[in-house]
């Protein structure tokens, strides 16, 4: 296999080359394992619908919960296999600092803007991936805001986070007993998915492009 | 089947965060905000070395780009070939339920929303995928903070936005 390397150039191709060429080395999987990594994420929220805007601005409305379930029960097995992945040298942790500011104005914006465009940064380009181009106008937008983040980033946006309180995982709260913390967390959390009413919003749109007998609005009737 | 059930989901989620995580497999957490920088500063032509930020994001902006093509990838083609979903469409279904019929209205709030919704994630330093998902896997105390305020802005603004009564 010919590896072509293009480490020269400003124009937007040879920046994109430079973005696959970073990804080879900087040692966090293999080019194609990003790239197939992409594919599953972008398959699992697909198939399971959680891109629409009557799932996340459902759940806003309190009208559909299968995003927060699928959330949860996800945070909930991983927390307990990854804690013991960790344990067992086959992982690392990466914990993002307690920025208070940061975290809760931005959190404030992030959601507000997920009720309103009913996706989030993970949900928006599967859902512009299957031809809504109201969210491609989302991502156009976003472009922009990540523009104007990275300007004033020195200027303002840096100060407005504020300074980091460290990084803290839940278990150091409990020394000694971590093991017992970690079940308990993705169990309680597990339990949360799974007791959440099961609520769901259809879209008729997508619903009359199915077979009748493949619609899950019939068959739970 | 043309959906997979939530447990499903979550299970599936799950498999690949923990493949993520994995040093057999990325040896990091799965993030999808900080490929929108990286790209806005490829689009307008920034150069890397004059923005601290881009400086600061130039590694994970690249792992998180080529995921993204891959999302798109695999995005596009589960909904032609399983969910048959894809079509082109200018405003939700539900948008037209609870909100209004107004394109226009919909096209400006979703390009306002993307627009802070990304300077909302930056600053807090992570979204649903890097904070929630991610984050609270490793049960950080930063994610359960994000989590716990975007969970209870979502239910407010969705009351307040949205006509939640009719119907």
């Amino acid at each position: 296999m010919q590896v072509v390397v293009i480490t020269e150039g400003e124009d937007i191709l040879s920046r994109i080359a430079q973005m696959f060429e970073n990804v080879i080395h900087q040692g966090h999987g293999s080019l194609a394992l990003v790239f197939l990594i992409g594919i599953i994420f972008g398959g699992i929220i697909q198939y399971t619908r959680v891109d629409k805007f009557e799932k996340i601005a459902g759940f806003a409305m309190l009208k559909d919960t299968i995003v927060p379930k699928m959330l949860f029960l996800a945070v909930g097995l991983t927390s307990i296999g990854l804690y013991f992945m960790i344990e067992a040298g086959g992982a690392h942790y990466h914990i993002k600092p307690i920025i208070w500011q940061g975290l809760v104005i931005g959190g404030i914006l992030f959601g507000i803007s997920m009720a309103i465009l009913g996706k989030c940064p993970g949900t928006g380009p599967v859902s512009i991936a299957e031809g809504r181009i109201d969210v491609l106008i989302g991502a156009i937008g976003g472009l922009l805001g990540g523009l104007v983040f990275t300007l004033y980033y020195d200027d303002f946006f840096k100060p407005l986070m504020g300074e980091s309180a460290g990084k803290l995982i839940l278990t150091e709260f409990f020394p000694g007993h971590e093991h017992l913390v970690v079940l308990i967390f993705g169990i309680v959390v597990s339990i949360i998915a799974v007791v959440i009413p099961k609520k769901e919003l259809f879209d008729e749109a997508d619903l009359a492009q199915l077979p009748e007998d493949e619609r899950p609005d019939r068959k739970q009737a | 089947m043309n959906r997979l059930p939530w447990w499903m989901g979550g299970i599936l989620m799950s498999g690949l965060l923990l493949l993520t995580f994995s040093i057999y497999g990325a040896d990091r957490p799965i993030g999808a905000s900080t490929y929108v920088p990286y790209f806005a500063g490829i689009i307008f032509d920034l150069d890397p070395e004059k923005y601290s930020y881009l400086k600061h994001i130039a590694n994970p902006g690249a792992w998180e780009g080529v995921m993204l093509f891959g999302a798109l990838f695999g995005g596009f083609v589960t909904s032609v070939f399983i969910t048959k979903s894809f079509r082109i469409s200018l405003i939700p279904t539900g948008w037209q339920k609870y909100k209004n019929n107004s394109v226009v209205s919909r096209l400006l709030w979703s390009f306002f929303s993307g627009f802070i919704m990304i300077i909302g994630a930056r600053l807090a330093g992570g979204c649903t995928s890097g904070h929630f998902m991610s984050g609270m896997s490793q049960m950080a105390i930063s994610s359960m903070i994000f989590g716990t305020v975007v969970l209870i802005v979502v239910i407010v603004t969705g009351r307040l936005f949205y006509n939640v009564k009719e119907k």
